[in-house]
């Protein structure tokens, strides 16, 4: 039985997910709360957001990178 | 009859695209982040490009499960002109009943069929088939539902916004995983085209190989290649509405950032199982994580009554189809004449559904209700009530 597999599937699925997952949630907060107009938000929540979606990008770039046989080879 | 096999691959492969075009953009569909016909033509591009991406899995599409190679059986162009047949009618009947069900385990069960009928029971690697077929079957809905609620959880902790002083609920603002959905619904799309689209190039191979014109052990050739990425990516754009119905709002009710969520789960589980060579099926992953965002969602209800017919439908795909591949395998065993009649009757039988859908028409326009026109008001609404709330409170501070 491969066991082994498909815990290591399991592991990297989570992995993955949680990682696209966890920044552009964090790149969506820093947008609305960039985005409140009542108080004086910091110019820097912005750029924030904007490097949340940015990292999460790359790390989907990266998660090809891995996969596509042209490059890995 | 490689001619007939090779047509009929091709078919399975756009029976196969639009089949599947739900698993990417059902949950984009339902949310509004695309409209229906972008994003059928969207996955159709990324299928076509993920078709050319990689052939890995090409090489090892009946992967052991029939005994095959010098000292076992030869499959022959006859067995898997049967499997084809199986495999299509089975894919077409679940697309009349909106039922989204594995294209691959129809097709590895027509196989089966075929080989039984066509070869005998010996012909069959029962421990391979449990492997590489029933144990994913079973762990792919599990893995990504579990994973998709947790995601779901994770995007809606962070992205909770509470006033401070009152802990009453602020805007939440979570239009942007609206956007974000459009790139993680095209992963899922291209993951299935780097994974889907290279079974019928295996199938395409291996009757070049049993017909001898392809060297025993060889890759796909460059037409086969192109002829099934351009295949999957019709029959992708063809689209197949009934079951991104299902998929969409059948089975729980998607919000954009639990779309977002179950499209990364999707996306991740296709992309890792494949690469890490413990194959799962594209539609049973993507049905479990639009049920587990379903579950990690506060104040959602899942369907069970639709996830229990979806369930229905997987259990019934092997047989079904093994079924109809064997009857095929018998039929083609008399002769050129039964091969005639089982071409006639398949042909009939994909008309006589095709004839059978029209009578309820399901197409982009009415696949699935977007919320789009109420949700805006919706957030209009909101928008309106903060701004009066914050007139008011700068009235009083006055």
């Amino acid at each position: 039985m491969k066991w082994l597999e498909l815990v290591q599937v399991a592991g990297a699925t989570l992995l993955a997910a949680v990682t696209v997952v966890v920044l552009y949630s964090v790149g969506v907060r820093f947008t609305a709360i960039a985005g409140d107009s009542e108080q004086a938000t910091p110019r820097w929540m912005k750029s924030l957001a904007y490097a949340c979606f940015g990292l999460c990008g790359l790390a989907v770039l990266f998660g090809l990178y891995l996969i596509i046989p042209y490059f890995s080879k | 009859m490689v001619a007939l096999v090779i047509a009929l691959a091709l078919f399975f492969d756009f029976t196969n695209g639009f089949h599947d075009t739900a698993n990417a953009m059902a949950t984009p569909i339902a949310t509004g982040a695309i409209k229906p016909k972008t994003a059928v033509a969207l996955a159709a591009v990324l299928n076509l490009v993920g078709a050319f991406l990689s052939t890995e899995v090409a090489k090892t599409v009946s992967g052991g499960i029939i005994k095959e190679g010098s000292d076992g059986i030869q499959i022959t162009p006859d067995i898997i002109f049967a499997g084809l047949m199986g495999a299509i009618l089975w894919n077409m009947i679940t697309w009349l009943k909106g039922l989204p069900s594995s294209s691959s385990h129809a097709l590895f069960g027509g196989l089966i069929g075929a080989a039984i009928a066509g070869i005998g029971i010996h012909s069959v690697n029962f421990e391979s088939l449990m492997q590489k077929v029933i144990l994913p079957a079973i762990f792919a809905p599990v893995i990504a539902g579990g994973v998709a609620y947790v995601c779901t959880r994770l995007a809606y902790a962070l992205t909770s916004r509470h006033d401070p002083e009152t802990g009453s609920k602020l805007t939440q603002k979570r239009g942007g995983f609206r956007t974000g959905q459009i790139f993680t619904s095209s992963l899922v799309a291209l993951a299935h085209g780097t994974n889907d689209a290279q079974k019928t190039m295996g199938i395409i191979t291996l009757v070049l190989i049993a017909a001898g014109t392809q060297q025993p052990g060889s890759g796909p050739q460059f037409w086969v290649i192109a002829a099934c990425a351009f295949a999957i990516a019709i029959g992708t754009y063809a689209g197949g509405w009934r079951i991104i119905r299902t998929m969409g709002s059948g089975l729980t009710d998607v919000k954009p950032a639990q779309g977002f969520a179950a499209e990364a789960s999707t996306a991740s589980a296709i992309l890792a199982s494949s690469h890490l060579g413990f194959a799962l099926s594209t539609t049973q992953v993507a049905s479990g994580s639009v049920i587990g965002s379903g579950l990690g969602r506060k104040g959602t209800s899942v369907r069970w009554g639709t996830a229990g017919r979806i369930a229905v439908g997987w259990l019934f795909t092997l047989p079904a189809a093994g079924i109809v591949g064997a009857l095929t395998a018998l039929l083609v065993k008399t002769g050129v004449v039964g091969v005639v009649i089982a071409a006639v009757a398949g042909t009939g039988a994909v008309l006589f559904m095709f004839v059978q859908s029209r009578k309820s028409h399901v197409g982009h326009h009415n696949a699935v209700e977007v919320e789009e026109a109420g949700q805006a008001v919706r957030f209009r609404k909101k928008k309106a009530l903060a701004a009066s709330r914050a007139h008011k409170l700068n009235g009083g501070n006055k």
